[in-house]
C-alpha cells in the first residue's frame, strides 16, 4: 500500500492516527534539543518528548480495551516530569547566576 | 475531532521549535498541551485529560514561564561558533527518524489488527478504575513516587537558595 491509502487511516482517529501524532511530536521535541540551544527551550523539548511518550502510550491502553496499568504508568511518567522540571529549572537558575547565560553552548566545561 | 486536536498539538510544537521569543514559546507549549488533553479525551480517557491540563498546563509550563521571566533573557543568544555541520546532521537525523517511524507504524500489519480489534471494545477509563489498580497492585511504586517529589522539591530548594 502507498500513497493515499497509507494515510488515510490517520485521518479518522485509528490508532495509527495517535502514533504518527505521538512520533511527529516526538521528532519536533527532538529536533528542538538538537538545534536550539536555550537551555529552557531544550527543556521543553524535553518535555514534549515525555508527552509524545505519554500520547503512544495511552492509545496503546484504550485500543486494548481500557487497561489502566498504562494510566499507573501515566501518573509515575507525570511525577518524574514534575521532579525532572522542579530540578532542571533549579539547575538552569544556578548557572545563570554563575555564568550569566543560559545558552548550554556556553556552559561547556564544569569549570568556573 | 481527532484532525483539530492533533492539528492544534502539532502546530503548536512546530511554532515553539521555530519561536524566537522563549516567551512566545512557552505560550505555544501550553497550546501544545491543551491539544494532548484533547487527545486524551477522545481516548475515552478523562482522566489522563484532566491530569494533564492540571499537571503540565497548569503547574510546569508555569513555572518554566516563571523561571524565564525571572532570567531575563527573552531572546536566544548569538551562538559563540556556529556549527553548520552539526545542525544539518540533526536536521538530517530527525528527518529520517520521524520518517521511518511514521512508514514503519503505517505498514505494521500487527497495529492495523489491533487498531481494528480495539476499535470493537470502547472502554472509558475511569477514576475508579485508575485508583483500584493503583493502589491494589502498585502502592510501594505510589509512595515511592511521593518520596521522590519530597527528594527533588529539597534538591530544587538546596540548589536555588543562596545561603542555607
Amino acid at each position: 500500500m502507498t500513497g493515499m491509502d497509507a494515510i488515510l487511516p490517520t485521518l479518522n482517529g485509528g490508532l495509527q492516527g495517535y502514533l504518527v501524532v505521538a512520533l511527529l511530536l516526538f521528532a519536533i521535541g527532538l529536533a528542538a534539543v538538537l538545534l536550539r540551544r536555550t537551555l529552557l527551550m531544550q527543556f521543553m523539548g524535553v518535555e514534549l518528548m515525555l508527552n509524545a511518550a505519554n500520547v503512544a502510550l495511552l492509545a496503546f491502553a484504550r485500543f486494548r480495551g481500557g487497561d489502566a496499568q498504562a494510566m499507573v504508568f501515566y501518573l509515575f511518567i507525570i511525577a518524574v516530569a514534575a521532579c525532572e522540571a522542579a530540578v532542571g529549572l533549579a539547575l538552569v537558575i544556578g548557572l545563570y547566576r554563575h555564568r550569566d547565560t543560559t545558552d548550554s553552548d556556553r556552559a561547556a566545561s564544569l569549570k568556573q | 475531532m481527532f484532525m483539530t486536536f492533533a492539528l492544534i498539538t502539532l502546530l503548536g510544537a512546530l511554532g515553539m521549535l521555530l519561536q524566537k521569543n522563549i516567551i512566545v514559546a512557552g505560550l505555544f507549549m501550553v497550546a501544545t498541551f491543551f491539544g494532548v488533553a484533547g487527545l486524551f479525551l477522545l481516548l475515552a480517557n478523562p482522566v489522563a485529560a484532566a491530569l494533564q491540563i492540571i499537571v503540565y498546563s497548569g503547574a510546569i509550563m508555569v513555572l518554566v514561564l516563571f523561571v524565564i521571566m525571572m532570567l531575563n533573557s527573552h531572546e536566544e543568544e548569538k551562538a559563540e561558533t556556529s556549527r553548520p555541520v552539526q545542525r544539518w546532521v540533526s536536521v538530517a537525523l530527525v528527518l529520517a527518524l520521524a520518517f521511518g517511524a511514521v512508514k514503519l507504524v503505517l505498514s505494521s500489519a500487527g497495529v492495523k489488527a489491533l487498531d481494528l480489534r480495539g476499535a470493537a471494545m470502547p472502554q472509558a477509563m475511569t477514576l475508579q478504575k485508575v485508583g483500584t489498580t493503583l493502589f491494589a497492585d502498585h502502592l510501594l511504586g505510589f509512595e515511592v513516587a511521593g518520596l521522590l517529589l519530597l527528594a527533588a522539591m529539597i534538591g530544587a530548594v538546596a540548589l536555588t537558595k543562596r545561603n542555607l
